[in-house]
C-alpha cells in the first residue's frame, strides 16, 4: 500500500509539473478573455467609432496616457487647432504559425544573473509568454522578429510646431533577423558559413530626402555577443565617405527628428544596457490597426489627427540606462500582450520631466507563407518641452521576404550611390 | 551672353519645380521615375578683413569672391533586368565668378586671357562636365565608363592616398572646404569586382587612358593667388603677367597628349575583418592602394632649362623667367613673348597607400588612419642656401630628379555628450569631434630640393580639432575646425549653417589664418587671407 501510495504521489507530481509546464507555454495570450472582454465589449458599445476631441476628452481620460491626453487637451502646443482620434473596436493580433511554433519549442526561456537570455540567439519564440519580471518583457519586445526580415519606406517629417518649418525625410529601409527567426527558413538562424560575425540583427538603410542627404546610405550590426558594441557605418554622400560611427553617437538624434538612433522602433540597443522593473498591467487606447491613409494633419502640426485606437492591456516596464549620464533618466515602455512589439513610450530627462512621447501605430500585412504578421506602419514622437515633433508614415513593402545577404555588408554603401 | 545660358536654364528648372507639384521625394522624377533631377543654386561671396597694403593697390573693394554656381544632377536608369543593370549618371555644373564684373583695378590683375578661364567653366572645354558616366553592373561586377571623380580617403582635412584627381584651388582652399568641391574629373574606367572571399573583398581598380589635369592653382591677381610679382614701378601697377602667372601659362602648355602612352593606373582592395586583440574584437575596414600617375605639377625639362645664372635667352626657362622678373616687371620694360618651347614636364610617380578605420571600445571612438609611401616624387633641383640664400621659390633651376615621401594622417572621432546643451535650442547634446594628426616625411637630401612652399623642411607636422554641432534639430549646425602646423601656422575656421527648410541653405563663417613665415605651405600663404563669407543656395 505505501509503495501505491509513492507510485500515485510520482504520478500525480509528474502530472501536475506538466500542467504548470503547459500553462507556462500558453500562447499566444490576448489581450482580454472571458469577463474582461465583455466589459472591454461592453464600453465599446459606447464607444467605438467615436471621435474623440478636446471637447469629450475628459470622458475617456481614464483609457489615455497622460502624454496622449495633454496633446488632445492642448492642441496647440503641437501646432494644431484640433487634435482627434477615433475609437475602434478591441481585435487582436494575428501571431504567425512560426512564432507560435517557436514559442512552444523553446519557453519559457531563462535569464543569466546578467538578465540575459540563456541561448541568445540560438532559440526563437517569445521566450516569456507569461513574464513576471521587467528584463523577461523586455527579452519578449526583443524577441519579435517583424516577420524575419522586411523592408519599408519610411517617410518622416521634422516640424517645429512654433514657426511651423518643416523639413521632409525619407529612407528606404532593409532590416533582417539572422538569429533568433521563426518564420521563414532557415529557423531558427543562419548557418554559422552565411553568418561567421553572429550578427543578430541588420538593417541597411538609404535615403531619398532631404535634397541634401540624397544616396546617403546607412548599415548597422547587431551581434550576439551582448557585451559588443553594435557597429554603425553611414556613407555620406554629399563627402562621398563611409565613415564609422561611435557607439555615443547612438544618442544623437536622426536627421534632426525628436528621436535618437536608440529609439528605432521603440528600442534597438541591446538590452544589457539597462536595468527594467515591472510596473503592472495598465488599460490603454493606442492604434493597432491603423490605417495610414486616415493619419492627418495641417503644416507645422507634429502631432497625428485620425489616429485609430482601441483598448489593449499593456505590460509597463520602467526602464533606466545603466550609464549614469545617459540621455533620459528613464522611459516607460508599453509592451503589446499579444505581439510583444512596444505601442508607446514616454521618456524623461535628466531632470525628471516628461520629456518625449513616441506613439507606434501597427496594421497587419501579408507576410511569408501566407501568414499576416503585424507591422508598424506609422509613428510620431513629439518633445513636450521644446514643442516639436517628428510625425512619420512606413509604406510596407515586405515582410517575410528575401533580402540577399550581401546587402548587409560595408561594400553595398557605395553601391548603386551617387 | 553663352555663360548666362546655363545660368538661365538653371534658374528656369528651378522655377519649374517650385511650380510643379511637390514630390515626395527631395529629388525630381520624370519618364516614370526612370530619370531622376537633382541640383542647386548657390551664391557663395568672400568678403576680405585683412587685406594687407600692399594688395589693397590692387582691389577696388575687399570683396574677394562672388560667385554664383549651379549644378544639375541627373541619374537616367537605362537598363534594369535581372542580369544587368545600367545607369547613366551625369553631374554638370556652371559657375561665375563676379569680382572682376565690379571691381576693376582686380580685374587688371589679372592677365588678360585668364578673365573666362578664371570666371567660368572655361578652363577646359569640359570643366560644365564635373562627372559623366555609365554605371554598368552585371553579377559581381560594376564598370564605370565616363568622366569620375574618386573618392579614397578616410580622413578630413588633409591630403594622403587620395590622389587620382588633381584640385582646383583657384576658389577654395583645402582643409576649409571639402574636397569634392576641388577635385577636377577625369575620363577614365574604373571597375570593381565584389568577392565573396573571407573579409568581404572588393577589387578595384582604375584606368585613366591619358586624361590630364594640371593642378590648379590660385591664379595670379585674384583673391585667392598672390599679388602680379615682382611689383615694379608704381606707376605701372597694377600689371598683369607676373612669374606665378608666366609659370602658371607654361604649366598649361606643357600639359602632356591625350594618348594611351600617357595612361594612368591605381589598383586597391577593400575589405571588412575582424580582428581580435586583447580580448576585444575589432571590425577593420581597410584598403591597400597603388597608384602610378603623373605628378600633377611638373618639372623642369633639361633640354630646355637652360643656364641658371646670367641667363637671358627666353627660349631657356630660367633665362625667360629672368627677362620676365628683371628687365619687364621690376624696370618696366616689355613682358617677353612666350615661345612655344616646352619648358616643363609632367612625370610619373608611384604611390604605395593603406588606410584603416575602427570603433575602439576602450576610448568610445572611432580611430582612422591613412598612409602612402611615394617613390620617384619628380622634383626640381637648384642650389644649396650656402650657394644662393634665395627663397626656394625663386630660384634658378639647377636639374630635376626624384625624392621618395611619407604621408600619415590619424583621426581620433569621438561624440562628446553635453547634457546641458540637450535640453537647449533643440540640440540632441551631442558633439561631434575629431582629433587629428599628420605628418610628412621628405626622404633623402632636401638641400637641393627646389620648392616654394617648405623650402628645406624635411619634415611638417599639423594638428588638427573639428567640432561640430547640431542646434534647432539639425537646422543649424555650428562648426569650428583648426589646423596648427608646429611651424606655427594655421588656421580656424567658424561656421554657422542654416537648414530651415526643404530648400534653403544658408552658411555665415569667418577664415582666420595666421603664419610665421608665408612660404611653410600653401595654407601658410593664405596668412593674409582673412575674410567672413556667406552662402546661400536653393536645393533641389
Amino acid at each position: 500500500m505505501k509503495l501505491f501510495r509513492i507510485f500515485s504521489s510520482c504520478i500525480l507530481g509528474v502530472v501536475c509539473v506538466s500542467l504548470v509546464h503547459a500553462g507556462e507555454v500558453r500562447f499566444p495570450v490576448p489581450s482580454y478573455e472571458g469577463d474582461e472582454l465583455r466589459n472591454v465589449r461592453e464600453w465599446e458599445k459606447t464607444w467605438a467609432g467615436k471621435k474623440i476631441t478636446a471637447e469629450n476628452v475628459d470622458q475617456v481620460k481614464e483609457y489615455l496616457h497622460e502624454a496622449v491626453y495633454k496633446a488632445v487637451k492642448e492642441p496647440s502646443i503641437f501646432g494644431a487647432e484640433s487634435i482627434w482620434f477615433e475609437i475602434v473596436p478591441y481585435k487582436p493580433l494575428p501571431v504567425t504559425k512560426g512564432m507560435i511554433a517557436a514559442t512552444k519549442k523553446h519557453a519559457p526561456g531563462s535569464l543569466d544573473v546578467n538578465n540575459d537570455l540563456v541561448g541568445y540567439g540560438d532559440v526563437a519564440g517569445i521566450p516569456f509568454p507569461q513574464p513576471t519580471t521587467g528584463a523577461e518583457m523586455a527579452w519578449n519586445f526583443d524577441s519579435n522578429t517583424k516577420g524575419d526580415s522586411h523592408h519599408i519606406i519610411h517617410t518622416g517629417t521634422v516640424v517645429d510646431c512654433r514657426t511651423r518649418h518643416e523639413r521632409d525625410a525619407k529612407q528606404l529601409r532593409w532590416e533582417m533577423r539572422w538569429m533568433g527567426r521563426y518564420d521563414v527558413p532557415p529557423v531558427p538562424k543562419f548557418s554559422k558559413k552565411d553568418n561567421p560575425r553572429d550578427i543578430t540583427l541588420s538593417f541597411f538603410q538609404r535615403h531619398a530626402a532631404p535634397a541634401d542627404f540624397v544616396d546617403t546610405t546607412m548599415l548597422e550590426l547587431k551581434y550576439k555577443d551582448l557585451t559588443r558594441a553594435t557597429d554603425l557605418w553611414v556613407y555620406t554622400a554629399m563627402f562621398r565617405r563611409i565613415r564609422r560611427y561611435a557607439t555615443s553617437q547612438r544618442t544623437d538624434t536622426i536627421d534632426g527628428t525628436d528621436m535618437i538612433y536608440d529609439d528605432q522602433d521603440g528600442w534597438y540597443t541591446h538590452l544589457g544596457h539597462n536595468t527594467y522593473k515591472y510596473l503592472g498591467r495598465k488599460d490603454l487606447l493606442f492604434a493597432r490597426h491603423q490605417d495610414p491613409a486616415k493619419l492627418e494633419r495641417i503644416t507645422g502640426q507634429g502631432f497625428w489627427s485620425g489616429v485609430q485606437r482601441e483598448r489593449v492591456n499593456h505590460w509597463v516596464v520602467e526602464v533606466v540606462s545603466k550609464e549614469p549620464d545617459y540621455v533620459y533618466s528613464k522611459q516607460v515602455w508599453y509592451l503589446d500582450p499579444e505581439t510583444w512589439q512596444m505601442n508607446f513610450k514616454v521618456m524623461y530627462n535628466r531632470q525628471g520631466q516628461l520629456w518625449k512621447m513616441y506613439e507606434m501605430y501597427t496594421n497587419v500585412y501579408p507576410s511569408y507563407g501566407g501568414e499576416q504578421t503585424a507591422l508598424f506602419n506609422g509613428e510620431h514622437i513629439v518633445d513636450f518641452i521644446r514643442h516639436h515633433g517628428s510625425p512619420g508614415n512606413r509604406e510596407i513593402k515586405g515582410i517575410g521576404i528575401e533580402i540577399p545577404l550581401t546587402l548587409f555588408q560595408v561594400k553595398s554603401l557605395k553601391v548603386r550611390s551617387y | 551672353m553663352k555663360k548666362y545660358t546655363w545660368f538661365l536654364f538653371l534658374a528656369a528648372l528651378a522655377a519649374g519645380y517650385v511650380l510643379v507639384p511637390e514630390p515626395s521625394d527631395a529629388a525630381y522624377h520624370v519618364l516614370d521615375g526612370k530619370l531622376r533631377i537633382k541640383g542647386s543654386l548657390y551664391e557663395f561671396m568672400m568678403y576680405r578683413t585683412d587685406l594687407k597694403r600692399e594688395e589693397r593697390q590692387y582691389r577696388d573693394t575687399d570683396w574677394g569672391l562672388m560667385r554664383t554656381k549651379g549644378t544639375l544632377e541627373l541619374l537616367y536608369k537605362a537598363v534594369e533586368n535581372k542580369d544587368v543593370m545600367i545607369n547613366l549618371f551625369g553631374f554638370f555644373q556652371w559657375w561665375h565668378e563676379g569680382v572682376p564684373d565690379f571691381d576693376q583695378e582686380y580685374k587688371r590683375s589679372i592677365e588678360r586671357r585668364n578673365h573666362k578661364r578664371y570666371q567660368g567653366p572655361f578652363y577646359d572645354q569640359d570643366d560644365w562636365i564635373n562627372e559623366l558616366y555609365a554605371d554598368i553592373y552585371f553579377g559581381n561586377w560594376n564598370i564605370r565608363l565616363g568622366k569620375q571623380i574618386v573618392f579614397w580617403s578616410e580622413v578630413e582635412m588633409v591630403r594622403t592616398i587620395d590622389r587620382i584627381n588633381p584640385l582646383d584651388l583657384r576658389y577654395t582652399t583645402p582643409g576649409i572646404d571639402p574636397w569634392d568641391e576641388m577635385k577636377l574629373g577625369l575620363w577614365m574606367m574604373r571597375g570593381f569586382y565584389n568577392s565573396n572571399l573571407p573579409g568581404q573583398l572588393v577589387f578595384e581598380w582604375i584606368w585613366i587612358p591619358g586624361d590630364f589635369e594640371q593642378v590648379r592653382s590660385p591664379m595670379e591677381g585674384t583673391s585667392m593667388g598672390a599679388i602680379p610679382a615682382p611689383q615694379g614701378p608704381k606707376y605701372r601697377r597694377p600689371r598683369p603677367f607676373g612669374q606665378s602667372a608666366a609659370v602658371n601659362r607654361m604649366f598649361h602648355r606643357a600639359r602632356p597628349a591625350f594618348t594611351l602612352r600617357n595612361s594612368q593606373w591605381a589598383f586597391r582592395i577593400r575589405g571588412n575583418s575582424e580582428v581580435s586583440l586583447f580580448g576585444e574584437i575589432y571590425l577593420l575596414d581597410w584598403t591597400v592602394s597603388w597608384y602610378h600617375g603623373m605628378n600633377s605639377t611638373p618639372v623642369a625639362r633639361n633640354k630646355t632649362r637652360g643656364n641658371p645664372t646670367g641667363n637671358f635667352n627666353i627660349r631657356t626657362l630660367n633665362g625667360y623667367l629672368t627677362r620676365n622678373a628683371f628687365p619687364s616687371r621690376v624696370l618696366g620694360f616689355a613682358l617677353p613673348h612666350l615661345t612655344h618651347d616646352s619648358f616643363w614636364r609632367y612625370k610619373f610617380f608611384d604611390a604605395v597607400g593603406a588606410s584603416c578605420q575602427t570603433f575602439v571600445p576602450a576610448l568610445k571612438g572611432v580611430v582612422r588612419g591613412e598612409f602612402s609611401y611615394e617613390i620617384g616624387l619628380p622634383i626640381n633641383k637648384a642650389y644649396p642656401l650656402h650657394i644662393d640664400p634665395t627663397p626656394g621659390g625663386e630660384k634658378p633651376i639647377t636639374g630635376t630628379s626624384e625624392r621618395d615621401q611619407i604621408n600619415v594622417g590619424i583621426t581620433f572621432d569621438r561624440p562628446v555628450r553635453w547634457n546641458w546643451l540637450a535640453q537647449r535650442w533643440g540640440s540632441s547634446g551631442v558633439l561631434d569631434v575629431t582629433m587629428g594628426w599628420f605628418g610628412q616625411w621628405r626622404l633623402g637630401n632636401v638641400t637641393r630640393w627646389r620648392s616654394t612652399f617648405g623650402y628645406q623642411d624635411r619634415s611638417q607636422c599639423n594638428f588638427t580639432l573639428t567640432v561640430r554641432g547640431k542646434l534647432r534639430h539639425n537646422e543649424l549646425w555650428p562648426t569650428m575646425r583648426f589646423l596648427y602646423n608646429t611651424r606655427n601656422w594655421g588656421y580656424g575656421v567658424f561656421a554657422m549653417r542654416y537648414t530651415p527648410g526643404k530648400h534653403m541653405r544658408y552658411e555665415l563663417g569667418y577664415l582666420w589664418f595666421f603664419a610665421r613665415d608665408p612660404h611653410d605651405s600653401k595654407e601658410a600663404y593664405a596668412e593674409n587671407k582673412d575674410s567672413i563669407y556667406f552662402r546661400i543656395g536653393y536645393e533641389f
